[in-house]
């Protein structure tokens, strides 16, 4: 057998033993997606028999949710919450990797600790934090209370409805970033931080200029999970301000879920989620661009 | 494995479903074999005091029919979204479900429901003596399909009261419950922060609890429904009256007011940690009920009237049979248990369950007794209010986008007292969604 057919019935024996799960993941992945998009250009509602099939004016959603003031503005929300909640959850989870990273036993259990609200059903943190806001039943609002000091209700306020809900799902999501930024700080020699030291770097010198650039694509791929993640956010609106007041927290997930769920409107909200989609892989792109270059290039 | 079992089932069910009928009440299944026994029917309704009085009783069914109930009632809105999932894929998930009052236009309109007239009117279906025709005409007549068949059997008839939970600090300031919205502003304005307590509460639906005042100062939601589907919220008695309840919502409301639900209302008034409320009957009755601490003090009126007249709302709900069901003769059996006489009247006794849709049980002096709270005669402000419906009022709430246009209210109501809208701009933004979101409805408008 020369090298060339060996070469080649190598190719054929790995595509058929991987053409089953490429199947499989075809099914499950690419199926729905493609059904997503296909309805996504028809006025699909399941009151109108035959909605589905209407393909007469495929870009009739999109162009809709061009000129829907609802929509525009709950992707305005959308980038607000994420740009707040993403970028609390890695200073804080960078800050206490940062602080946690000794070797103890003591240390190993207050991180087991840290991790506790990652691993709660979200519906359950949704309602941990429905209690907190909640004034007349709240413990904070008692402690405040007993401190003489009065706070009206952050999460009906307009100015703090928002912020509000990015601090509850920053408690939620920190220990992600505290885990992946604690691997990598983990995994890190020490020989460059003992040379750095001999050099007499200062306390920032040593993280700016030898953990920041090691920890980078942990702390890369950290930001783009959570901001993939963040685009999701559901549970926590869902439960604690049911978008409002008003629309002050109505971000493009929630007015997808309210388009096709409530109004059904299955083709329009298809739409928005088929441009949810776009987007995320967009920014997923370039904040892999951006951490994975400059990984690199340090 | 499967479907061998529920096709076993299935004809079980169909073949026991007569003899079940002949049952009511408490007697036993004659013989070995109970007339379901193998049968499980998914019965769901949202989560309100009735449903939920009925899980104590629903053994008995299961202990007469030998069936297995599998029931659940999550809350209103949840309960609303995965009903109308499962209606619309014409899922086998549910045999019985509350079909909601928002959602008749939908549910019933669309042919999701089926019509009960074969089953109720089938004398080896139902038993003698379970009479149709006994529902209040006012709660079947919106369950009724194009052709006038019913599609689902009222189990509630509520209407929105105007309540008092602590009624001796309106009295110690000199007021009495209000009649008119003018004389409900001015007490508000007395006994706001007395004993440290906001005056004013109401469910943060508002596409419910604030068209009472939309009505009462003139306005309405559509220009003439259900046949003239233009909405009219941008009118000058609608921007009125949103700026009123706004700000009985601002002025007088607990902190962060807009996030009560109807739960934690109810929870608020039995504490006696709200003054005054308009709301639901079978929410506020729940203020004389042993387990309130307001027993003593709860006071109840109709809802009070505005320059145009009095609009107190009224909801009804009832039992329905989904099309995708495969097992629709046992779905009747207990639909047929949980609304008859007996079961009723023994809810009515047993719980206090007032919001009762059978005339033979509302006309009893017992009922008439029984609903007079805290020395009140509400059984006849709730014949009044249902009276008071007759006028048509309330055809805006089952035409089909109605769920759409309810959903603006909410936005608009949560700006205008949130401070982020002025009452004009915040009614004038609902009235231009609305437009959009019915026209995408196919609403020729």
């Amino acid at each position: 057998m020369t090298a060339a057919t060996w070469s080649a019935e190598q190719r054929r024996a790995f595509t058929i033993g991987l053409a089953p799960a490429l199947i499989v993941l075809a099914a499950v992945t690419l199926g729905p997606a493609i059904y997503l998009v296909a309805t996504s250009l028809t006025p699909l509602t399941p009151l109108t028999p035959g909605s589905g099939l209407d393909f007469s004016t495929p870009l009739a959603n999109y162009s809709q949710a061009l000129f829907d003031s609802s929509f525009v503005h709950s992707v305005g929300l959308q980038l607000e919450l994420s740009a707040i909640t993403v970028g609390l959850q890695t200073l804080v989870g960078l800050g206490l990797a940062l602080l946690l990273n000794i070797e103890s036993r003591f240390m190993e259990a207050v991180r087991t600790g840290f991790l506790v609200p990652m691993v709660l059903p979200p519906i359950v943190v949704a309602i941990i934090w429905k209690v907190l806001y909640t004034p007349n039943i709240s413990p904070l609002y008692a402690a405040l209370g007993a401190l003489g000091i009065s706070a009206g209700s952050l999460v009906t306020d307009p100015t703090w409805a928002l912020p509000a809900l990015a601090v509850a799902d920053t408690w939620e999501w920190f220990p992600f970033t505290l885990l992946m930024v604690l691997a990598a700080l983990q995994m890190m020699p020490k020989e460059p931080l003992e040379a750095a030291r001999i050099d007499g770097a200062n306390a920032w010198q040593m993280f700016w200029y030898v953990r920041l650039p090691f920890i980078r694509p942990a702390l890369t791929v950290a930001v783009l999970f959570r901001l993939i993640d963040s685009i999701k956010a559901f549970p926590l609106i869902y439960i604690i301000t049911n978008g409002g007041p008003g629309q002050a927290t109505e971000v493009t997930n929630y007015y997808a879920f309210i388009q096709t769920f409530n109004f059904a409107y299955w083709g329009y909200g298809s739409a928005i989620a088929t441009m949810m989609v776009g987007g995320v892989f967009i920014l997923s792109l370039i904040v892999a661009r951006l951490g994975g270059t400059q990984a690199v290039g340090e | 494995m499967q479907t061998r079992i529920r096709r076993r089932h299935i004809m079980a069910a169909g073949a026991a479903a007569g003899g079940a009928l002949m049952l009511p009440g408490k007697a036993p299944a004659a013989g070995g074999t109970k007339p379901l026994q193998g049968v499980t029917l998914n019965v769901s309704c949202w989560s309100a005091p009735y449903p939920l009085m009925l899980t104590k009783y629903i053994p008995e069914f299961e202990e007469q029919t030998g069936a297995r109930v599998v029931y659940t009632t999550p809350s209103f809105p949840i309960y609303n979204q995965r009903m109308d999932i499962a209606l619309a894929t014409r899922s086998d998930a549910y045999d019985v479900i509350n079909v909601t009052f928002i959602y008749i236009g939908r549910w019933v309109g669309a042919g999701w429901v089926v019509p009960l007239d074969p089953y109720f009117s089938n004398p080896k279906l139902t038993p003698a003596g379970w009479d149709a025709s006994d529902f209040l005409p006012g709660t079947t007549t919106v369950f009724k399909n194009a052709k006038g068949e019913l599609c689902a059997i009222p189990w509630i008839a509520d209407i929105m009261m105007s309540a008092a939970s602590r009624y001796d600090i309106m009295q110690k300031a000199g007021f009495g419950l209000p009649d008119t919205f003018a004389q409900m502003q001015k007490m508000l304005g007395a006994v706001n922060g007395k004993d440290g307590l906001p005056g004013f509460i109401t469910e943060n639906h508002y596409g419910w609890t604030f068209i009472g005042f939309l009505q009462g100062f003139g306005g309405n939601i559509f220009r003439n429904p259900p046949h003239d589907l233009m909405p009219v919220l941008d009118t000058p008695q609608a921007v009125e009256a949103a700026d009123f309840f706004c700000n009985m919502l601002r002025s007088y409301g607990p902190k962060g007011v807009l996030s009560y639900t109807y739960d934690e209302v109810v929870a608020q008034l039995k504490q006696g940690s709200m003054i005054y409320t308009t709301e639901n009957e079978d929410f506020v009755a729940q203020m004389a009920q042993p387990s309130s601490k307001v027993q003593k003090t709860c006071a109840f009126a109709m809802f009070p009237a505005g320059p145009a007249g009095r609009f107190p709302q009224i909801a009804t709900h009832g039992w329905g049979i989904p099309i995708g069901s495969r097992k629709k003769d046992a779905a009747w059996q207990f639909i047929a248990w949980s609304m008859s006489k007996d079961l009723l009247l023994r809810m009515f006794r047993d719980d206090g369950w007032s919001s009762i849709t059978r005339r033979s049980i509302i006309e009893m002096p017992e009922f008439r007794q029984k609903l007079t709270l805290n020395g009140y005669d509400v059984a006849k402000m709730y014949l009044d209010t249902i009276d008071l419906g007759a006028k048509g009022y309330m055809n805006y709430r089952i035409v089909p986008p109605y769920p759409q246009v309810d959903r603006q209210i909410d936005i608009a109501i949560g700006n205008i007292t949130s401070g982020q809208k002025t009452a004009k701009a915040a009614m004038a933004e609902a009235q231009q969604n609305s437009i959009s979101q019915l026209r995408r409805a196919g609403v020729k408008i």
